[in-house]
């Protein structure tokens, strides 16, 4: 495949694969309660996304170690076990809002009840997994994922302006609802930094065989296609802003999300909406169960590959069957997937210093990375945007837990 | 070579190229007189959950005997047998010979190639 044809694809996939339920509620919430206020959270944390994703890569490209594998072997199993247990328990309860995103997506298409899907839609995803290459689960769930470029569309219809939304980029203090305006804000920053990718992104360098010379495709790929995704995140709370606000719905449920995309296409945004949260969720789904399979097979040391027949790699292909299902037992029991989505973006943030400090130690190791180890930008990039979502989470979590 | 910083926590693979877990503990011999030396590499739960707290150690010891491969002790490989320390260590055995992946082709066995599309029964055997 040619350099120029994969740095596309790269792209491509990263668009499709952007948009979540974590991503799309959050902004969704973000817009209608707030209106373009919150859009620097989305650029910050896009921003941060980008360093992260493009460190993923090297790291993979130069020493051919993921992170999980170089975490396991620079810090040992005692610290690597803290690690594993606070990234997989976040992880799971992602996995979680994204299988109910896809029943909720159902819901709206179908008008029967997400409870009723966990275990199809479960077993579609794990069916998925088992039959499914890695290219297939990174290219075709991603293609799909395009359906959400319909939030762009929406945005555009809705005519937004120009300067309140470049106000909007720049951090405002809110003049009331101080703890719903920080805990949406850390919502969205753990939505957009989300380790889970950086996971899946480091193994997919390893199963394509990734060598220095892709180190200029990596950047390519991790700069345009995390802004390209992030502006759909945007275009959401832009038109949620639009659509929402000034009727002052808020989003508590799905379907309110759903009017952002129907005032702008009154005829089918509705299900247009649905299709294409059902194919975002679903990429996510996939990513999310491969990154908890991957930690555990390369912390561990386990054979792993999704191109293996599942008995040559039993262990990495068991993990995965056992949380897929487990996933869906609370969505079996009723949880609504928004609580859950809400808590698990804010803890994604709340737990992004045990992800990320040992990842920039990694990035900064002569050993593992020689000269293409990190920048001062870098770093500081990544380790400001940290500090600031970590100190926003310990501060609203509580805030938001009391006051609801 | 640093012991803990290249040795310790590293992937091991077998001479067909299987990842056969990571290296959990390291055995040393200390003689009166002559100078320590490592003799085995040690693979197990029970090694790595010790290196956490010993209880922990002796919790993963008795779970490991209600379910799972049964085995006595955690499994030790002689230093001799390493050929390379680099990204990985590679060693001149054969995993399934040393009862290193005794719980993949358990599992294999008693799970996934029961599930259609897991893979075909006796292929393991070769």
């Amino acid at each position: 495949m040619s350099k120029a044809l994969q740095i596309a694809l790269g792209i491509i996939t990263s668009i499709g694969g952007f948009l979540e339920i974590g991503s799309v509620v959050t902004a969704a919430q973000a817009g209608a309660a707030f209106g373009y206020q919150l859009l620097w959270a989305i650029l910050l944390g896009v921003l941060c996304l980008i360093f992260l994703v493009e460190m993923s890569g090297r790291l993979a490209a130069v020493s051919k170690h993921t992170i999980v594998d170089a975490m396991r072997e620079r810090f040992g199993f005692p610290f690597f076990s803290i690690v594993l247990l606070g990234i997989v328990l976040v992880a799971f309860l992602v996995l979680v809002a994204e299988l109910g995103g896809i029943g909720l997506s159902l819901q709206i298409l179908t008008g029967i009840g997400f409870p009723w899907w966990a275990i199809p839609v479960s077993f579609g995803v794990w069916a998925l997994m088992w039959k499914g290459t890695f290219s297939l689960i990174e290219n075709g769930a991603s293609l799909l994922g395009l359906f959400t470029i319909a939030f762009v569309v929406a945005a555009v219809k809705l005519h937004p302006d120009g300067a309140s939304t470049a106000h909007g980029l720049l951090p405002t203090f809110p003049g009331e609802d101080k703890a719903k305006y920080g805990f949406t804000a850390v919502s969205i920053l753990g939505a957009s930094i989300s380790p889970y990718l950086m996971y899946f992104y480091s193994s997919g360098a390893i199963e394509d065989e990734w060598d220095e010379s892709y180190i200029p495709i990596n950047r390519f790929i991790a700069t345009f296609g995390m802004s390209f995704g992030g502006l759909l995140s945007m275009a959401v709370l832009v038109a949620a802003a639009l659509a929402l606000q000034p009727k002052g719905i808020d989003v508590d449920k799905f379907e309110q999300a759903a009017l952002l995309m129907t005032t702008a296409l009154p005829k089918w945004g509705f299900y247009l909406f649905g299709i294409a949260m059902l194919f975002a969720c679903l990429g996510a789904a996939l990513e999310i169960s491969l990154a908890i399979a991957y930690f555990f097979a390369q912390g561990l040391g386990w054979n792993w590959s999704e191109n293996l027949q599942p008995s040559k790699d039993a262990r990495f292909s068991f993990v995965y069957t056992i949380i897929i299902f487990l996933a869906a037992i609370p969505l079996v029991m009723g949880v609504d997937p928004i609580k859950v989505t809400l808590m698990g973006m804010a803890l994604t943030a709340a737990t992004l210093p045990l992800a990320i400090v040992p990842f920039l130690f990694l990035m900064n190791d002569p050993i593992y990375l020689g000269e293409h180890r990190n920048g001062w930008i870098s770093n500081s990039v990544v380790a400001i945007v940290i500090l600031i979502s970590f100190v926003l989470a310990v501060v609203s979590i509580p805030l938001q837990v009391l006051g609801s | 070579m640093k012991l803990v910083r290249d040795v310790l926590d590293k992937q091991l693979i077998d001479r067909e190229n299987c990842e056969m877990g990571r290296v959990s503990g390291l055995i040393m011999h200390v003689g009166e007189k002559s100078q320590p030396r490592i003799t085995h590499i040690v693979i197990g739960g029970e090694t790595l959950w010790m290196r956490i707290h010993p209880m922990l150690g002796r919790i993963s010891k008795r779970l490991a005997r209600w379910w799972g491969p049964k085995r006595d002790g955690p499994v030790r490989i002689p230093w001799s047998r390493v050929e390379t320390v680099g990204r990985d260590i590679k060693l001149d055995v054969r995993a399934r010979e040393t009862g290193a992946i005794d719980w993949e082709i358990w599992i294999a066995r008693h799970i996934i190639e029961h599930i259609p599309g897991g893979g075909e029964k006796g292929e393991e055997e070769e």
